[in-house]
């Protein structure tokens, strides 16, 4: 499923978080939002994701369709949070069955495709035998690792990562990133992954956007971007 | 408790100071006052209640509660305390969910406007609806041209104790759900649950304690108001009469182990309310810290 | 915020319209509607009979009980709910925590049941009063009595605010102290109590503000003789019994602006000991 945003604005304060920004992703591109703290990459994916509303010109497109305005519970965007966001009173179990036990009556599945799909589904993060767990008996790797299990559990047209590495240490990064770019082979889901971290956003995305005090700088390939750098903030950014 | 910003968290003590630690005589005199200083004023009176109560022997105190008009005052608060402490409940989960889920202009005005009945005088809770309901009030003439009593009768008790009650379970909550953060609504929101799905399986586990919390010390407030609801109820035995009502006739009347008796009832409900309190302040905390 | 027409949603999460709304609506009903009640009624009686209400030398009497008494219970649960948070916090001893627990009594037990208490313990021939009558001192039905029902029921407010302070007061500051040569006294004085001074203030406000208030503890014990021991809200509540509606509804907007300045104060004093950590 493409994904095209155009021309959006967000304001929290004076200053607009996003904009004008205007994007085009592909259906099945891995794509990284790069840039530092506080340049929006942040409060884009959010917008995507219906968890914040840009201003009233602005759209957001899920192939050719107009979501801007729906709300994130009718979007199906699988959204990993960067804290996870696990619910800390459900075991793994329940976690990632939550999407579909809320399911409306008449399209909620039977109790055994349930359990089938939440097997599943931990089979492809490789956490089989721990759906019993709660959340504070794992470690920071397995939580992320049911965060995007239980996002996927809706079978979204788009997945969207906030900082998906962020907390973990520098081994389970790399471990991870690995993953990442495996699963993503396999399964070829339009993504969207906001980093900081430029060597993550340049080994794991087919395509990067580089982001900075709400504008976009630079959009590319990885060696695009490398060759040439569109401006300044990108020079100094990758460190080139 | 009005004021207090956090949500109150158990304390243990620092132990095992060293060089910064008071010498064991200073150490003892302090124990010592506080002691004494809580035995004369919390202590001694809990004991001199349930004491007074039983002054006159077990056949005085069954039989203050065998009285009609005690069991009709103990019947109205326990009414009461069934209207106004669901009603708030349903506040404070409103006002709190609409204060910590959203930024709006005029929140701080809000959360100060909750506070306010924790600030002004219980009589003054019941002065409003007097002015308002009240025989020379607002809706007075209006009322009693209707038939419809609400000072001096039932409502009008509801009213002046939710008044006086509503803060606590959304004081309760705000802190709570303030420190919880939104996260894990946004989460279920982003898995296709709609707003009471969110509530119901997210929201509502998560805040069980703090809610507890909250409705506990709602309803003690509720079962032992006073003088909100010495205005406006008119005293009237085995109509508008609640516990401690009717524990004011009763010592007035110099029947003072009755009203002990009755006092005894109230203050066993106070020493639970404290137990439970302790308890799922506890427990809110400990769900916090697992953050 | 942004100066163009709104989008038509703003948040994320849903409900905020009901729980707002259902909010705003319970507490204008609640509180806005028969408060507002109260300024038109201390208006309506004109200003004369407001001033006349007012400052009659029976009210004004019972100001200096219900506010000045109130005062020195405050100030006294000050110092010793000092000792006593200080205590709970940085001692063990047996008993320590149900000790703690009982904290909350006055808070949590209806103010008839104390009122009772309290005259039963100080009244002339029982428990204390008893033990205080060959000295000439009387509590009950004075205004020792009051005073004595007013610190009970101010003395969580100072312990509990100066908990969770006292147990944030980091080590090493009166470590440091105690290595530049300091005794413990001088630490105690120079270092920790101007640390917690901020917070002690708080609490005796808040204390003060509950005090003022206090009708159902106070009552009892208090014997109500007028110009001697009558607390401003009794008389608030015999001026309903004689419909002298305006003139009770003088007396709360009295009494509602005196707690307007004791929130005030309570609210400044946080500003300032935020402001001094730096925090905002």
């Amino acid at each position: 499923m493409s994904i095209r945003i155009r021309h959006i604005t967000k304001r929290f304060s004076r200053y607009p978080a996003l904009n004008d920004v205007s994007v085009e992703i592909e259906t099945g591109e891995l794509i990284a939002l790069l840039g530092p703290s506080g340049s929006g990459k942040t409060t884009l994916l959010r917008v995507i994701a219906g968890l914040e509303f840009p201003e009233s010109e602005g759209a957001v497109l899920f192939q050719d369709r107009d979501v801007t305005r729906l709300s994130a519970y009718k979007r199906k965007a699988g959204f990993v949070f960067q804290a996870y966001a696990l619910f800390a009173h459900m075991n793994v179990f329940e976690n990632i069955a939550f999407a579909l036990r809320i399911l409306p009556r008449k399209k909620r599945p039977p109790e055994a495709v349930i359990r089938a799909r939440v097997a599943e589904l931990l089979a492809a993060v490789q956490l089989e035998g721990l759906e019993k767990r709660l959340p504070t008996q794992l470690s920071g790797g397995q939580r992320q690792r049911v965060a995007f299990a239980r996002a996927l559990a809706i079978e979204p047209e788009v997945l969207l990562l906030d900082e998906p590495f962020g907390a973990l240490d520098a081994k389970v990064r790399k471990d991870l990133r690995r993953w990442l770019r495996e699963f993503h082979e396999r399964i070829r889901l339009t993504t969207i992954f906001v980093t900081h971290d430029q060597d993550e956003a340049f080994e794991v995305a087919d395509r990067v956007v580089i982001i900075d005090k709400g504008v976009i700088q630079q959009s590319g390939t990885p060696e695009e971007v490398r060759k040439n750098p569109a401006n300044e903030f990108v020079r100094e950014f990758l460190d080139l | 408790m009005a004021g207090a910003s956090q949500f109150p968290i158990p304390v243990r003590p620092n132990i095992g100071r060293r060089a910064t630690a008071e010498s064991p005589v200073a150490k003892f005199l302090l124990i010592g006052i506080t002691l004494v200083f809580f035995s004369l004023f919390l202590l001694l009176p809990l004991f001199v209640v349930f004491h007074e109560a039983f002054s006159k022997g077990l056949g005085v105190f069954l039989r203050t509660f065998q009285d009609p008009y005690t069991q009709d005052a103990i019947r109205l608060t326990l009414l009461v305390a069934a209207i106004a402490v669901p009603l708030n409940t349903v506040f404070g989960l409103a006002a709190a969910w609409s204060l910590t889920r959203f930024r709006f202009s005029g929140r701080s005005f809000l959360i100060t406007l909750i506070d306010l009945p924790l600030w002004v005088s219980p009589v003054i809770g019941g002065l409003i609806y007097v002015l308002v309901f009240g025989s020379k009030g607002w809706f007075g003439p209006w009322l009693s041209d209707h038939g419809i009593r609400i000072i001096f009768a039932v409502p009008g008790i509801v009213l002046a104790t939710v008044f006086v009650t509503f803060p606590f379970v959304a004081r309760g909550l705000i802190p709570l759900m303030q420190a919880q953060g939104i996260s894990e609504e946004e989460a279920a929101l982003t898995l296709g649950a709609n707003g009471w799905q969110i509530f119901w399986r997210v929201t509502v586990p998560k805040i069980k304690w703090g809610l507890l919390y909250g409705v506990i010390l709602c309803n003690a407030r509720a079962m032992g108001e006073f003088g909100a609801v010495s205005v406006v109820s008119g005293h009237i035995r085995g109509k508008t009469n609640t516990m401690p009502l009717h524990i004011e006739i009763l010592y007035n009347e110099y029947h003072f182990a009755a009203a002990f008796a009755v006092a005894s009832l109230l203050a066993l409900l106070a020493l639970v309310t404290l137990f439970l309190k302790t308890y799922s302040e506890w427990r809110a905390a400990e769900q916090l810290k697992q953050l | 915020m942004s100066n163009r027409a709104p989008s038509p949603r703003k948040h994320a999460l849903p409900g905020m319209g009901l729980t707002l709304g259902y909010s705003v609506v319970y507490l204008s009903l609640i509180v806005l509607v028969p408060f507002s009640a109260l300024f038109v009624k201390t208006a309506s009686g004109g200003w004369g009979h407001f001033w006349e209400t007012i400052t009659a030398p029976r009210v004004v009497a019972s100001y200096w009980v219900s506010f000045g008494l109130s005062l020195f219970a405050a100030l006294v649960n000050g110092v010793f709910g000092f000792i006593a948070a200080w205590v709970l916090v940085r001692y063990r001893f047996p008993g320590r925590r149900i000790l703690d627990a009982m904290v909350d009594l006055p808070f949590a037990l209806p103010t008839a049941v104390a009122g009772i208490a309290l005259t039963a313990i100080y009244a002339p021939n029982d428990w204390i009063g008893a033990l205080l009558k060959p000295f000439g001192i009387k509590v009950a039905f004075t205004q020792l009595g009051i005073f004595v029902a007013l610190t009970f029921i101010g003395l969580p407010f100072v312990v509990r605010t100066l908990q969770p302070v006292i147990q944030n007061l980091s080590d090493d500051v009166e470590e440091a102290a105690a290595c530049l040569g300091a005794g413990r006294w001088q630490t105690f004085w120079r270092v920790i109590f101007p640390a917690l001074l901020p917070s002690t203030l708080t609490g005796v406000t808040l204390a003060y503000g509950r005090a003022v208030g206090e009708y159902g503890s106070v009552v009892f014990i208090a014997g109500n003789l007028p110009f001697k021991t009558e607390i401003t809200p009794l008389l608030i509540i015999s001026k309903l019994e004689q419909y002298d509606y305006s003139g009770a509804a003088a007396l709360g907007f009295v009494m509602l602006v005196v707690s307007f300045f004791v929130l005030l104060a309570s609210n400044g004093l946080q500003a300032w000991d935020n402001n001094r950590k730096g925090l905002h």
